[in-house]
């Protein structure tokens, strides 16, 4: 049944080894450097051979730098955690709001639609640097200066539209015999959106959820702007490393590794219903 | 089945005003959480039409669009236009391709496909400031990882982002290992979620492969890249991270995009009526290119639902 | 229980009792180390207390906003002394230099009363000067009643104190009669060579004593040594480009950046002079300069010569001294020595970085804030961040001269206090104060660039260059 010639095969092969070093090996590169101290990464010409240390993550985790010029304090597990906090609350915040809307205008005609649907959007083409100034006035006007309800709104505001018209394209693409059928069975419609809709938008939503959320965990301008030390997240954390003393690769790159985790976990778990993606197919208009 | 008979059907009514609502309903809320935002955005708007440079307060005063008006007669600005829309074209365009490649690689889903595309995520969950620091010391002629790649394959002194010949290419090479997955993995979804009958169909009528992409499978992508490409350029016209970390705007002028020159005005010159102006230029800019795509967008949408 | 030894330490800190006697009579009341910095550390606080009410503020709460740099090290390692002294509560935020002066402008220009003091540079402060964000210390400087009577402002480096001090008049002399001290000098930098040894050894060079014999000197342990390459300087798009060795080396010339007449400024870069310095800096970044060198910041400078990629640096004399230490392959290596451009100079004219303490207007306990302030800069603390902290280079005349803290610089850093004392009557800013500084050096940084790469000509470039400034100082007002 497979007319697919084995050359054809092994070319697929050799392109999909071709992109996955493209894209990987910085990566591992720089994993290996977590492993190493300056000396042995700053090595002319680069090598491999070097004896592995957890220093840099140790360090990392028990918030213990030792140093040439003595032991310091560092909070990089504050901002993991700072990160975590406003990336999956904003997201959250994101999804509650965007899908439904996404839904509203994937179903609906109705007045003004497309120009809220574009003003959500537009929402994002504002560059940060541009409502930075004016937003930490207003921010201090209204008491939300450093805290965490003002940064996981700002924070929304990069992941509402980027939900809202991923999914909006997903439940377009679903047809409305099948939430029709749903509803002359007897259900609500607010039971056939969330019994038959979400469901079967499932891979768009994950998508989008996945993406808003890296998008949220790699800013930092904002919190940079309007929050005090206590509250900035790993993007911030991981440049304490970049000291008038030298620059420590190694715990940057360890910084770097940490902070990808717990974003591939989510990736990984989201995959899931990336997968469900071609099995929903039949169920299609 | 019309609508009407639907609802006459329906055990549980709505009511008439009810039926109305509900898109309001649905969509107010996300607008009301986002609508805060216009007004430091109008302030913003309102500072582009002063002469406000922070450290010289005697100076301040409105001036109407004289901020904006200066710029059209300044070559470096004409020149951060031009770098701007170079960069967005050539990595969005290369990243479609690349991402819309490693989506048709991975459609298949096997075990295999699965990890790989979620590991090709990895260059993305890199925070772009962090990446570019690493991809500066891959880059570094003696310690650079990559530099002694090059030697080995006899490339002697490449300079990379160092060389006004070479640096666009390394910003935006680097862009490409960033966000080329940001594509893939929206074009991958949606290729998975595309309907399996008209392939399966035209597999059996023995269709040239060739065929079935260009007029099957593109077509129906098409509303998928239009996204992913909308909010790539959304990303790529406003590059900060990047370029900031490798150059910062340099060699000479030849990376000084919208944000860099902004980025400058405002931090370090304080000079905000100048700073504001750009970025609303920048603004502009990007809100006529997504209404370009949305109507294109809309358009598709229309035609494909004219085909149910 | 101390009672007998605490007199000694009294007799040391009034300066009655060398350093080496008080050793010796401590080691004869059998005192241990430990206890012995103790003690000091408590007679510091008596000697400060004598005669000013430092409890005055107790129980306020001060914030300040620090990067992340050995100073604020040295300081957080020995603000117990303050809190017990004062009975103050004080915190910090502190931010990755990257991103440091973002956040103080963010913070200074919303008007935040977060934070009471922070840490600034002397060339930022002529634009949160004019600004209105920081406060005129003049008024607590020459205030007994705020001052503690040891303070000894004079003791401070009078070249240090000047550029920290400006009238806020465009193209106004630093340090003038009227000039307001927008801030306190903690710990500074001066620009000259640090240089590997061992890389001079194998090809058996000196390090270069001016202009010509850098140009020869470079090239040589270029094309000697198979590899590093000669001389490190900075060369990325910004002001700080411009500030380290390439303003020292231009300053030499007698050359300056503007020339002021009538309250106005006119660029000065494109002299004769201006020019063939120009020239021979260009020449030696394309001979013996690093290949990347138009993305160079301080960081790939130190870390070049630290792994062992660079004979040699014209940069921050602390950037080669921290290359000499830590996990640094080539630490232990590195030598010091001064550079002056100009054959026919006497000295060096080292341009200078100053990390400085500086005020926030918008704070609401000034006075309460110059206790810190006061005690941050004191020669206590100055004296404890250079013996046993990275607090270098200290701003006090006092500590250049004790003993302990010069054995431990010797000791490590040879030729680190030759080439500081050559400099250091030449060591001030060489720029011109006013408010388009970041603009026009930024502008002067990529025109360099330009050079470098064969872009442009030196004379032509600079030419245009300066038409381009003498343009923006008009549109300002200021040309």
């Amino acid at each position: 049944m497979d007319h697919t010639s084995s050359f054809e095969k092994f070319l697929r092969g050799a392109l999909i080894t071709l992109v996955l070093v493209f894209f990987l090996f910085p990566i591992v590169w720089i994993f290996l450097m977590s492993l190493q101290t300056n000396e042995t990464i700053l090595r002319i010409p680069p090598s491999l051979a070097f004896t592995p240390i957890i220093d840099n993550y140790t360090a990392l985790i028990t918030g213990q730098l030792r140093t040439a010029a003595g032991s310091l304090q560092l909070n990089f597990m504050q901002n993991m955690f700072n990160s975590v906090l406003l990336s999956v609350c904003s997201v959250a915040l994101s999804l509650v709001l965007g899908v439904p809307a996404a839904y509203a205008f994937a179903r609906f005609k109705f007045r003004l639609g497309e120009d809220i649907a574009f003003t959500l959007l537009s929402f994002r083409f504002a560059p940060a640097l541009l409502v930075l100034l004016p937003l930490s006035l207003y921010f201090k006007t209204l008491g939300l200066t450093n805290t965490y309800i003002g940064l996981i709104w700002v924070y929304q505001l990069i992941c509402l539209p980027l939900i809202l018209w991923i999914v909006r394209g997903y439940f377009e693409d679903i047809s409305p015999d099948i939430e029709h059928a749903y509803r002359i069975a007897g259900n609500s419609w607010w039971r056939t959106f969330r019994k038959i809709s979400i469901p079967l938008a499932k891979p768009g939503i994950a998508a989008a959820g996945l993406l808003a959320f890296i998008f949220a965990w790699n800013n930092f301008i904002f919190a940079l702007i309007l929050a005090s030390a206590d509250k900035q997240p790993v993007t911030v954390g991981a440049l304490a490393f970049v000291t008038a003393s030298g620059i420590q690769y190694g715990q940057i790159a360890a910084a770097i590794i940490l902070s990808i985790t717990p974003t591939l976990a989510l990736a990984l778990y989201a995959q899931r219903y990336l997968v469900e993606g071609l099995s929903m197919g039949a169920v299609k208009g | 089945m019309t609508a009407d008979a639907i609802e006459k059907r329906a055990p549980v009514k709505q009511s008439r005003f009810m039926r109305r609502a509900l898109p309001y309903l649905l969509s107010l809320p996300a607008l009301l959480m986002c609508i805060g935002i216009l007004i430091p955005f109008f302030t913003a708007v309102y500072y582009s039409m002063l002469r406000y440079r922070m450290n010289l307060p005697a100076m301040k005063g409105f001036i109407w669009f004289d901020n904006y008006i200066n710029f059209f007669t300044d070559p470096k600005f004409w020149n951060t236009v031009y770098i701007s829309l170079t960069y967005a074209a050539l990595t969005v365009g290369l990243e479609l391709l690349l991402g819309l490649a490693i989506a048709l690689l991975l459609q298949r889903p096997s075990r295999f496909n699965n990890i790989a595309s979620i590991m090709l995520l990895l260059p993305l969950m890199t925070a772009p400031a962090l990446a570019a620091l690493m991809w500066k010391l891959m880059t570094h002629p003696d310690f650079g990882i990559l530099s002694y790649l090059l030697s080995l394959i006899g490339i002697q002194d490449f300079k990379w982002a160092s060389d006004p010949a070479t640096a666009l290419f390394t910003v935006v090479l680097v862009d490409i290992w960033v966000y080329t997955p940001f594509m893939m993995i929206l074009l991958l979804a949606g290729l998975r979620s595309l309907p399996k009958a008209p392939f399966e169909a035209a597999a059996l009528d023995g269709v040239p492969r060739s065929f079935v992409f260009f007029r099957i499978t593109l077509p129906m992508l098409m509303p998928y890249i239009l996204t992913a490409t909308l909010f790539r350029l959304l990303d790529s016209i406003q590059q900060f991270d990047i370029i900031y970390a490798m150059t910062q705007g340099g060699p000479g002028d030849k990376l000084l995009v919208f944000q860099v020159q902004a980025y400058l005005d405002f931090f370090q010159a304080t000079n905000v009526g100048r700073s504001a102006a750009l970025m609303i230029i920048l603004w502009a800019i990007t809100y006529a290119l997504s209404n370009v795509f949305i109507k294109q967008w809309l358009k598709l949408r229309e035609r494909a639902h004219g085909a149910h | 229980m101390y009672d007998k030894e605490k007199g000694l330490f009294d007799a040391f800190v009034a300066k009655k009792m060398s350093r080496r006697e008080l050793i010796q009579a401590t080691g004869k009341a059998g005192l241990t180390a430990s206890a012995a910095g103790f003690l000091l550390t408590q007679a510091q606080t008596r000697a400060m207390a004598a005669d000013f009410d430092w409890q005055k503020y107790k129980g306020s709460k001060l914030k300040l906003l620090l990067n992340k740099h050995p100073y604020a090290d040295a300081m957080i390692a020995n603000i117990q002394t303050f809190k017990d002294m004062t009975g103050m509560d004080i915190s910090w935020d502190i931010f990755p230099e990257d991103v440091y002066f973002d956040k103080v402008t963010a913070a200074l220009s919303s008007g935040s009363t977060e934070y009471d003091a922070f840490m600034t540079g002397a060339y930022m402060t002529w634009t949160y000067g004019p600004a209105g964000w920081i406060t005129d210390l003049n008024e607590f400087i020459k205030d007994p009643a705020k001052t503690n009577p040891t303070y000894n402002w004079d003791d401070v480096l009078p070249g240090l104190r000047a550029s920290t001090s400006w009238n806020g008049v465009p193209g106004g002399e630093l340090g003038s009669a009227d000039a307001k001290q927008w801030c306190i000098p903690w710990g500074f930098e001066l620009n000259n060579l640090s240089y590997n040894k061992k890389m001079f050894d194998k090809v058996g060079v000196q390090p270069p004593k001016n202009m010509g014999e850098m140009l020869e000197v470079s090239a040589k342990l270029t094309k000697d040594l198979g590899g590093p390459y000669g001389v490190g300087v900075r060369g990325s798009r910004s002001w700080a480009t411009i500030h380290p060795g390439f303003l020292s080396g231009y300053a030499n010339f007698g050359e300056k950046d503007f020339n002021v007449a009538d309250g106005k400024l006119k660029a000065a870069m494109n002299t004769a002079g201006s020019k063939s310095f120009h020239k021979d800096w260009v020449r030696m970044i394309q001979d013996s300069g690093p290949k990347n060198w138009s993305t160079y910041t301080w960081y790939q400078v130190g870390t070049d010569l630290g792994g062992g990629a660079s004979a040699m640096i014209f940069d921050a004399d602390i950037l080669g001294y921290f290359m000499n230490g830590g996990d640094n392959k080539e630490a232990g290596n590195l030598g010091y020595a001064p550079f002056a451009a100009n054959p026919a100079a006497s000295a060096p004219t080292p341009n200078v970085w100053i990390w400085s303490l500086a005020m926030n207007n918008a704070g609401t306990q000034k006075d309460a804030t110059w206790y810190f302030m006061q005690w941050a800069s004191s020669v206590e603390h100055d004296l404890f961040g250079a013996r046993k902290m990275d607090f270098v280079n200290p701003v006090r005349a006092s500590v250049w001269k004790d003993e302990e803290f010069r054995a431990r610089i010797d000791k490590s850093y040879p030729g680190y206090l030759n080439q500081y004392e050559v400099s250091a009557p030449g060591a001030k800013i060489y720029f011109t104060a006013q408010p388009l500084f970041f603009d026009l050096t930024t502008l002067w940084a990529e025109n360099l660039q330009k050079m470098v790469a064969k872009e442009i000509p030196v004379d032509e470039g600079l030419d245009t260059m300066a038409a381009e400034m003498d343009k923006k100082l008009a549109e300002a007002g200021l040309g």
